[in-house]
């Protein structure tokens, strides 16, 4: 039924009106494409540009593979995937390639198709040593080792990395220049030393700093400084009973946050996850530094360029009293459903390798921002000149690659993550917003939060 | 006349008074048709004079962000509802009115009873049974629990009970089966209720908006309360014009609804709220 | 289900009481008491086993924590509670000559006499429509109260009450103190004058009273409930009153004056309700913009009239909740506008102009007759809005604040979805739901306590 409803024209509307009930009642499922035709059903979480990007390549590949249709589906964000994914599944009938994004992969090792059986199967299992799938090379050994790190899980590469980003500092240039900030800040001190500058101007911007409150950079600054988030090394050597909230790392980037917020250097746009406010801040020259993602390096400088300022781009800044561990990545992930028929199986094991190639790899990141996800895909670019055009483009991967490899760069792996992130903005706005103690009120969310893995541990374990 | 007593004189004052009155209360939408036309630079320079954006924004809401498949949607949900809920609640109507059978009474009870189970109490739970069936991002989901309400039948019953009582007796005697009578002699009679009980549940779908919100994830299948959300969250900064235009469109439907059907409405509104 | 030692007490009290009012319900119908203290006694004793047997009595476990036992005590007197009503309502019927038929009050004497299969199969659509989608999603929502529920997880433990007790912390506070011990100043002044000589203000006291009850109840209940939903309570009630208070008086001034013998009032009348076409999120999007710090016009009229700048609405939590209540007030408006014309039409004249003669200004006639007039309207008013400041708000909040900042507009709804939606707790929505259901019952049995009792009708 879902099919016949996507293209109610106004004839359907008719019918609908009609027998609504009966045909939403009794509609089947999508039929095969008739002879020897195999559709294969990817879903992921954009519904802007990337979304036509990759419904290009798709078709591309169905182009190529005459026996195979690959049906690229958008949804509207992560979490509205992650839900049409859990119901279709309790349904029996998943799509064969989802989306979802880092934060969820304990999720997704967890996750159970009706009888029982985990839901998503390892590429790197389902590959088994394949050095190519229907004539597409495979590419999965040559992931850069951030994504693949931190996708590795009980020592199988479990899913396909695609759109992977880290943070950066975006500065203002004429504004650093301005205020005689030679170099963009790289640590904490250098960043409160520039924002002093800055104030002193004769026409200061509004405030000096801000990002948005997004679980994504606590977690960061905690790998940064070699903190762990969750028990059993981050979740990494066993499956992760503690979480804590408070620790001295999550503690002295919450007080330095909370700080910069009471000396009127950072701003908070008031609303959580506001990816959008605070990008307009900068832009506007409201304020001459942001955190961001470096998914979002195209648009920020791009901005800029029209705004009239230069855009200068660095690594995050880091925890100067403590040893540099190293960031981490963002994004999404491409997951294989498991128990497909293996004619299905190998047409979305190729698909993946197809949109991974050195050349997808490569206009994905020109054409986004995500960082070239394959070494070769890096090694094209270079050939090419990009990074010598665009040198802001190499910032992100090279961050990546100054990570030590602990379990701390590697990241948590953590069930109900997604829940906890909320127990860390939430606390977060009430230490901004209302001037709650970060000690207090981060202890509580460890709380908040371990009675979340606490119950979610309940559902999965034992 | 009522509380000032008998002093005409002042109906200078009072024009004034109402006719800031009105400006205040219309200042919202004023503003966002103003907001509509101009991009977010003129907004942010609170330019007072229409901007030269409405073509650009119109682009980007319609087609960029498909409100059109949105309002598509909308309609086609509104209307299933609003139809749907009708012929249920006249066939309850009629069952209430013109049968005695056992257990009468009891069924008038279940269906009193839920007037006191607003649907968003047990939204969580209704969302689960729904994709349990299977309908999360469909039509039926989004319609077929809400085709019959307590308020619709209880209208049709008081309605029918206010209606000369010969006249059933009249029909069967002529022999006209019970579906019969209905469709004949109480449809032609009941238009008023039946147009205002369509309008009110049109507009109750129409303005639907935590569960469409739980049960689409499929922006396709997405309706227009919810897919207006597209604009606040546009991925390169707020787009205000597009996401004022947006706002506006929306409100179309009802508010034509509304001033046309105004009279007939305001008798209609003595229904107890639906759910 | 386990019998603990500490439920035989309770089930006697239970079956005593419902002995109790059976006896008295039964005398007041003028029927032989004895007859009732044993059906609802009866019902009393088996009621508490509709909660107890769902629960399994886990909260009479040994062990267990007095809130936990609290709760249970509780889900135990409701189970009574249902019962017995049932019981007096149903058993008073069924005693009386005419038995159930006295129950079937047909409009009409049943014109068309068919088999009962075509008029079941009329309601055949209503019925299962209500019993699929309101009556079992309601017992499921009772159900997952009381389960460890996410999305897509294998198993679905029993968790007792965990879910309601995570909610509740029961704190003695000053605020909670000061109504009570007004309250307890009103009703000892009650009594010490009741037929005494009358005191000047003492007609008040009746509806202070009222008022200190309502006061007392709110601070009791907010004080009842823990850290994680005394903010959300106190979020609701305050949203909710503003709503209803700020939007029932603005609307009865705008009706006074459209009841003015002024020309084009049809004009200025469509121009003054149409707003209420707009639906809750809509109202969101625009405030949401004519509020945004950035560009939004609200900042600069305040910037350009007064000499203040307008605090941003996203980082202030008072102003946010203000923001919240505008932008229903503005959404509602015309509906109670409408409501108080319609009313106002009924006010007789005659009576304001012997108010007139007799020498009453504006304002006392305003007071004194019209607005007692209108009472059984106001009273319908704050009923619809109430419940849209429950349900509906939750549109507007959602485009507006999101909740934020800090959880100053986080009500009762807001914290349902979002419990569900991105921490994936279902257990926990439903015992929120739950709890929302209670605040709702509440209204309603308000409702049911003044209809006819505070209401005058004017006529």
């Amino acid at each position: 039924m879902r099919r016949s409803e996507r293209s109610r024209s106004p004839r359907t509307l008719a019918v609908a009106l009609a027998v609504g009930v009966l045909v939403a009642a009794c509609g089947g499922d999508n039929g095969d494409l008739g002879d020897g035709v195999t559709e294969v059903d990817v879903w992921i979480g954009f519904t802007d540009y990337r979304l036509d990007w990759t419904q290009e390549r798709a078709d591309e590949f169905s182009a190529a593979h005459a026996d195979y249709q690959v049906n690229v589906q958008g949804y509207d964000s992560y979490e509205a995937l992650f839900q049409a994914t859990t119901l279709a599944a309790g349904q029996g009938d998943p799509p064969a390639v989802v989306q979802y994004f880092e934060v969820a992969t304990q999720e997704a090792r967890d996750a159970v198709a009706p009888s029982g059986d985990p839901l998503f199967a390892s590429v790197e299992g389902a590959l088994a040593g394949r050095t190519e799938v229907l004539g597409e090379p495979v590419v999965l050994d040559d992931v850069v080792a951030a994504a693949r790190d931190y996708y590795t899980t009980d020592g199988e590469f479990s899913s396909m990395p695609w759109n992977t980003s880290s943070t950066l500092l975006y500065a203002n240039g004429d504004l650093l220049d301005a205020a005689g900030v030679a170099e963009v800040p790289a640590t904490w001190a250098e960043i409160e030393a520039a924002c002093e500058s800055l104030a002193d101007l004769d026409e200061p911007p509004t405030h000096c700093i801000t990002w948005p409150n997004h679980g994504w950079f606590f977690e960061q600054s905690i790998a940064q400084q070699g903190g762990l988030l969750a028990g059993n090394d981050n979740g990494r050597a066993d499956r992760a009973e503690q979480v804590q909230l408070d620790s001295p790392e999550m503690l002295s980037w919450v007080e330095w946050w909370a700080e910069l917020a009471e000396n009127d250097h950072y701003v908070y746009t008031g609303t959580q996850r506001d990816w959008d406010g605070t990008k307009n801040a900068f832009a506007a020259e409201q304020v001459a530094f942001l955190l961001t993602s470096s998914g979002d390096a195209t648009a920020v400088v791009q901005d800029g360029t029209d705004a009239g300022f230069p855009v200068e781009v660095a690594p995050m800044p880091y925890n100067h009293d403590v040893p540099y561990a190293g960031n981490l990545i963002g994004g999404a992930t491409l997951w294989l459903i498991a128990g497909l028929d293996e004619v299905t199986e190998d047409g979305a094991l190729a698909f993946l390798q197809f949109l991974n190639n050195p050349e997808n790899a490569a206009d994905w990141h020109r054409t986004t921002g995500y960082i070239p996800i394959t070494e070769s895909a890096v090694a094209l670019l270079d050939d090419e000149g990009w990074f010598e055009e665009n040198p802001y483009h190499r910032v992100a991967n090279e961050q990546l690659a100054a990570a030590d490899g602990s379990p701390a760069a590697q990241g948590a792996l953590l069930g109900a993550f997604v829940g906890i992130r909320d127990v860390m903005t939430l606390a977060m706005e009430d230490v901004l917003v209302s001037g709650a103690d970060p000690r207090s009120r981060f202890a509580e969310a460890t709380e908040e939060a371990q009675a979340l893995l606490d119950e979610y541990n309940s559902l999965y374990v034992g | 006349m009522l509380v000032s007593g008998r002093r005409p004189r002042r109906t200078l004052h009072l024009h004034l008074l109402l006719w800031v009155t009105c400006a205040v209360l219309c200042a919202p939408v004023l503003y966002a048709m103003l907001a509509a036309t101009q991009n977010n630079a003129q907004l942010v320079n609170f330019q007072l004079w229409p901007g030269d954006s409405l073509a650009r924004n119109f682009e980007i809401v319609w087609h960029n962000r498909s409100l059109g498949q949105f309002m598509l949607n909308s309609t086609v949900m509104s209307l299933t509802i609003a139809l749907g809920k009708t012929v249920t609640a006249l066939l309850a109507g009629l069952a209430f009115v013109y049968f005695r059978f056992p257990g009468r009474w009891l069924l008038f009870f279940f269906v009193l009873v839920t007037l006191m189970m607003p649907t968003e109490i047990s939204i969580l739970a209704l969302f689960r049974i729904v994709s349990g069936l299977g309908w999360a991002d469909s039509l039926a989901g989004l319609t077929v629990p809400f085709l019959a309400s307590a308020t619709g039948a209880f209208l049709f019953r008081q309605h029918f009970a206010s209606l000369p009582a010969n006249l059933a007796e009249a029909a069967q005697l002529d022999g006209a089966s019970p579906l019969q009578f209905l469709w004949r002699v109480l449809v032609p009679l009941s238009w008023n209720v039946i147009g205002a009980l369509t309008v009110i549940q049109f507009l109750y779908g129409w303005n639907m908006y935590l569960w469409p919100l739980l049960l689409v994830s499929d922006q396709r299948d997405q309706v227009v309360q919810v897919g207006l959300a597209t604009l606040q969250q546009a991925g390169q900064g707020q787009l205000y014009g597009p996401m004022m235009l947006g706002a506006l469109i929306a409100s179309i439907p009802p508010i034509v609804v509304f001033l046309v059907l105004q009279r007939s409405l305001m008798s209609g509104l003595s229904l107890p709220r639906d759910k | 289900m386990p019998v603990y030692p500490v439920l035989l007490p309770l089930f006697a009290v239970a079956a005593v009481a419902g002995a109790m009012i059976g006896r008295a319900a039964w005398r007041f119908a003028g029927l032989p008491g004895y007859r009732g203290a044993l059906i609802v006694g009866g019902a009393g004793a088996a009621g508490p086993l509709l909660t107890m047997v769902p629960l399994r009595a886990c909260t009479f476990e040994p062990g267990r924590t007095a809130l936990d036992y609290a709760v249970g005590v509780v889900a135990f007197a409701a189970g009574a509670g249902v019962a017995i009503a049932a019981a007096v309502w149903l058993g008073r019927a069924l005693a009386v000559p005419g038995g159930v038929s006295r129950l079937d009050q047909g409009d009409r004497s049943g014109t068309f006499r068919t088999a009962a299969w075509l008029p079941l199969g009329l309601l055949l659509p209503t019925l299962a429509i209500l019993a699929l989608f309101l009556y079992w999603p309601l017992l499921e929502t009772l159900r997952m109260s009381t389960h460890t529920v996410r999305l897509g997880a294998p198993r679905q433990p029993f968790a007792c009450v965990d879910n309601y007790t995570r909610l509740l912390g029961p704190t003695l506070e000053w605020w909670l103190l000061l109504p009570a011990l007004l309250l307890g100043v009103a009703l000892l002044l009650g009594f010490v004058t009741r037929g005494g000589a009358e005191w000047p203000g003492s007609g008040a006291l009746p509806r202070v009273r009222g008022w200190l009850t309502i006061a007392t109840v709110l601070a009791a209940a907010t004080a009842l409930f823990g850290p994680a939903y005394r903010s959300v309570f106190v979020t609701t009630m305050i949203l909710t009153s503003g709503t209803v208070v700020i939007g029932l008086a603005v609307g009865l001034a705008i009706a006074v004056l459209l009841s003015q013998p002024v020309r084009g009032r049809g004009i200025y009348r469509t121009l003054l309700i149409w707003p209420y076409a707009i639906s809750p999120p809509i109202a969101g999007i625009l405030f949401f913009v004519i509020f945004d710090p950035l560009s939004g016009i609200a900042g600069q009229v305040v910037e350009t009239l007064t000499p203040w700048q307008l605090p941003n609405y996203r980082t202030d939590p008072s102003l946010a909740r203000a923001v919240v209540i505008l932008a229903s007030v503005w959404k509602t408006l015309g509906f109670t506008i409408l409501f108080y014309i319609a009313g106002l039409q009924n006010v007789s004249s005659e009576m304001l102009e012997a108010a007139h003669l007799d020498g009453a200004n504006a304002w006392q006639r305003f007071r004194w007759f019209v607005v007692p007039a209108l009472s059984p309207i106001t009273f319908f008013l704050v009923v619809t809005n109430v419940t849209y400041a429950f349900f509906e708000v939750f549109g507007t909040i959602n485009y507006l604040t999101r909740g934020g900042p800090s959880g100053a507009t986080t009500d009762a709804m807001t914290s349902i979805v979002q419990v569900a939606q991105v921490q994936g707790s279902f257990g926990d929505g439903a015992a929120r739901s739950m709890v929302l259901f209670a605040m709702v019952l509440a209204v309603t049995a308000w409702q049911f306590r003044s209809t006819g009792r505070r209401v005058s009708y004017s006529n």
